[in-house]
């Protein structure tokens, strides 16, 4: 297979960022109340980490190896904030909708993670795929969670009502978030050992 | 020690360049950006009077706003100043002592239309007064005037949220009564503290009057299932209620304090006790500032 589209791919499945490296667990607990939700944060996350990628890929030469972390921090930091401010200009009815998730994303686990594992090692455009893929995979995660919770807690799914009962509150509520990571994480392994043979390690690859 | 210098100068080297391209964006999007605050706000305010896209605001509508200052004179007092809009496109300042006396009032060169920006709003009242005060914008609450008579008022707040501050807005009718309650900025929690903005919670406030708001406090109780499709304008339409019912639903709760929000009580207290002080202070200033136009014979605009 191409290695641009195995690197979309690994973050998608082999190695999703929620499911299979257990990274950026809180904001995918405290926000997926709704599919909606999921996928305006899975969205901003996107953006950040692919222009954080991109930006480390191209300028890695230049960053002192000993003083990495923190300029990866200040590097996804302006691209926070260069985002909450053009977005605004751009499109005041989009940001209305993302406004208060990218204001979350400044220091997730996931982006930084990519940063120092990969994008500090790789050229460009494989760095680029690889953040488009960790995207997509808490994208898909964060949707997947919130379809389950929001179903299971209020009976509806993007706001439409579809049963008209709540069948299980506690699914809206923290704890809820927990089972249903739980859960998947569980059925994730379940497959990995069903495919493989061998027992998962805990969390995941790293 | 070489070291050390070479990372000194990355780290340096990494923040100027951050900086430069934060002011750069800053620099170009802070217009933009400006305007598009000024028509969300014209356009919250229109939505608090009850008029949006499907119902034109009449053309005999107008919105003054009126924009409170602290002044601080040459001998360190401290007094608060009211621009008005009079009759006739003449701006006065109010100004009043804290045990609500009127001081002075001074005519304003200007009309009320060109005041909207702030600098240029804060060098001409800072021309006005006399040398040595000191002048500061606090707040601007807008009066919604039709044919002469008040419609209504738009008050906006700040309080505390659950991370940073929450701005609201509170409409109220003339004898204060909450007519709509909006949230302009927060930074609460998507999925949990920022439920604050869905009407299910804000509608809560409406038709609270000025007794029942100063009492007003918060359970933590699930909403009575009849009246969150009574206040939330799509469901009730989803359930078939008639506007009848509708009102009937809320009556029958009118006097139940505010339900908290799951998974959010901090949030919900906060925008509670935001409205709570943001309408008392506002009546308290209202009454001494409508004695001080009374006592100054002023005619004004609203």
């Amino acid at each position: 297979m191409n290695r641009n589209v195995q690197l979309l791919w690994n973050g998608l499945i082999p190695e999703n960022p929620i499911f299979r490296l257990a990274l950026s667990m809180c904001p995918a607990v405290a926000v997926t109340t709704s599919v909606q939700n999921g996928l305006m944060l899975g969205l901003a996350v996107i953006f950040v980490q692919v222009f954080s990628s991109c930006t480390v890929a191209i300028f890695k030469s230049f960053i002192h190896p000993r003083i990495r972390i923190p300029a990866y921090v200040i590097v996804i930091a302006l691209w926070v904030t260069v985002i909450d401010m053009i977005l605004p200009v751009i499109s005041p009815e989009v940001y209305k909708q993302v406004e208060l998730f990218v204001k979350l994303i400044v220091v997730f686990a996931i982006i930084i993670s990519r940063l120092e594992l990969f994008a500090s090692k790789e050229p460009l455009i494989p760095s680029f795929f690889d953040g488009l893929g960790m995207g997509i995979g808490f994208l898909f995660g964060l949707c997947l969670i919130g379809a389950i919770r929001e179903f299971f807690g209020t009976g509806q799914l993007f706001g439409f009502d579809i049963l008209g009962f709540n069948p299980l509150l506690i699914m809206v509520l923290p704890a809820g978030g927990f089972f249903v990571i739980g859960f998947i994480m569980a059925i994730f392994n379940w497959i990995e050992y069903k495919l493989t043979g061998k027992i998962p390690t805990s969390g995941g690859a790293h | 020690m070489k070291e050390i210098f070479k990372i000194t100068m990355s780290l340096t080297a990494v923040c100027i360049a951050a900086s430069l391209i934060l002011g750069f964006v800053y620099a170009k999007t802070d217009h933009a950006r400006k305007l598009n605050e000024e028509r969300t706000e014209q356009k919250t305010i229109q939505g608090l009077l009850g008029f949006g896209a499907d119902e034109k605001a009449p053309d005999d509508l107008k919105i003054f706003p009126v924009y409170r200052y602290v002044i601080t004179s040459p001998q360190g007092e401290t007094s608060l100043g009211y621009v008005l809009p009079l009759k006739g496109d003449k701006v006065v300042l109010v100004e009043l002592d804290l045990s609500g006396k009127p001081i002075r009032v001074l005519p304003i060169d200007a009309s009320i239309s060109s005041l909207a920006d702030q600098a240029n709003r804060d060098n001409i009242i800072n021309g006005a007064l006399p040398k040595g005060s000191k002048s500061v914008w606090a707040q601007t609450i807008f009066v919604a005037d039709r044919g002469g008579k008040r419609l209504s008022y738009v008050v906006p707040g700040v309080i505390q949220g659950f991370k940073t501050f929450i701005k609201l807005m509170v409409s109220l009718t003339p004898d204060f009564t909450v007519s709509g309650v909006a949230v302009t900025y927060s930074e609460e929690d998507p999925g949990l503290g920022a439920e604050i903005q869905k009407d299910f919670f804000r509608n809560q406030f409406v038709g609270k009057t000025l007794d029942l708001i100063k009492k007003l406090s918060v359970v933590k109780e699930p909403l009575p299932a009849d009246y969150a499709s009574s206040l939330d304008p799509v469901k009730a339409k989803q359930k078939g209620l008639t506007a009848e019912q509708v009102k009937e639903i809320k009556a029958k709760h009118l006097n139940d304090d505010i339900y908290a929000l799951t998974g959010a009580t901090i949030s919900s207290r906060a925008l509670t006790k935001g409205v709570v002080n943001t309408v008392q202070k506002f009546v308290k200033r209202l009454e001494i500032l409508d004695e001080a136009i009374r006592k100054e014979q002023l005619s004004i605009a609203f």
